[in-house]
């Protein structure tokens, strides 16, 4: 049986002897860990520090060496974050932490995506993400993010404070399948309305499927401002997501 | 290094594989989200410094300048109704 002594990465051995408590978890990060190469490792240590250049770096090298894509994938990038989320479970590490990792990650898969795509895989639908207009709170955007990335979206984000014009740019110059709007102030909210109403105006209502969230949405007023959807949370975007993408598709 | 295929062909269940797994842990993350926010503001780091690029009334001023300011918030009370639009 596999020890932790096995791996050859120090970093990754006193990340698992430290925040991994869970008898069965060690067992399973040893077994993820344990007759990966050097450089896949060294991978997993920059994504799990959150380093995103260095995960560019990294990956691009490993790939460059003849490293199999799918295999960079398991072993350098999901591999350093399965252990990010035990870290964040067990409160190490906090949201902002993750959020790095998740850039991180994105840094990484920059590199893979193209292979794929060569391959014929390509990504589930794109979708832009944006915090509407006067609004700079962008976790809730952020994790959504990261979500629909996680489940093969191609995500192009357009930040904070995003006015009604920058949202139908983004929409014109990227072709997205879907349009994500976040608010989380009853104050900004109504902007997400207003931007509903910029695209009606602009003649594309009908090129986009909008969906909408943040904490003071409900689906109530979702509808009333002819949003197409509500997420109420970054789990249920991927699901409205795929649904809307779906129907975009088909339109 | 390790004895399990390492040129597995790429195809969409290979890939769908993964992203399954990958959505999986980012919904345990979620999990964790959720249960974390009700008692610490999901701005601050681990080093209890403030990530927001928003005004928030629990903001302290870093000892040195360009740092991220310190969070003075106790996080026993709604710490969302000290953040400025």
């Amino acid at each position: 049986m596999a020890e932790l002594s096995d791996i050859t990465n120090e970093f990754i051995r006193d990340e698992i002897e430290e925040f991994v408590e869970r008898e069965n978890e060690k067992e399973q990060m040893i077994g993820l860990y344990v007759g990966v190469s050097d450089d896949l490792l060294k991978i997993a240590e920059a994504l799990i520090e959150g380093e995103d250049e260095l995960v560019d770096e990294l990956t691009k090298a490993a790939l460059d060496a003849g490293t199999p894509a799918l295999t960079v994938m398991d072993d350098g990038l999901i591999a350093g974050m399965a252990l990010v989320g035990i870290k964040f479970r067990e409160n190490f590490i906090f949201v902002p932490e993750v959020l790095s990792c998740a850039r991180a990650m994105k840094a990484g898969m920059a590199h893979i995506e193209p292979i794929l795509s060569d391959a014929g895989v390509e990504p589930v639908a794109k979708v832009v993400m944006g915090t509407v207009k006067g609004d700079l709170h962008d976790i809730g955007k952020n994790l959504c993010i990261m979500m629909l990335r996680g489940a093969g979206f191609e995500v192009v984000d357009l930040g904070v404070d995003v006015s009604p014009d920058d949202f139908i740019d983004a929409v014109e110059n990227e072709h997205p399948a879907v349009m994500g709007m976040s608010a989380l102030l009853t104050t900004t909210m109504p902007n997400m309305g207003k931007t509903i109403d910029a695209f009606v105006d602009a003649d594309l209502r009908d090129d986009i499927k909008i969906m909408v969230g943040g904490a003071p949405v409900t689906p109530e007023f979702a509808e009333d401002m002819g949003a197409d959807g509500y997420g109420k949370d970054a789990m249920s975007a991927v699901s409205l997501a795929k649904q809307l993408a779906g129907a975009a598709a088909s339109a | 290094m390790r004895d399990r295929p390492s040129n597995e062909e790429i195809t969409q269940e290979a890939v769908q594989e993964r992203l399954d797994r990958l959505s999986s842990m980012f919904g345990t993350m979620m999990d964790s989200y959720s249960v974390q926010t009700q008692r610490r503001c999901p701005y601050k780091n681990k080093h209890g410094r403030c990530t927001a690029i928003f005004g928030c009334r629990n903001q302290r001023k870093p000892a040195v300048k360009g740092d991220l300011a310190l969070c003075g918030g106790d996080d026993k009370i709604n710490y969302a109704s000290a953040w400025e639009d």
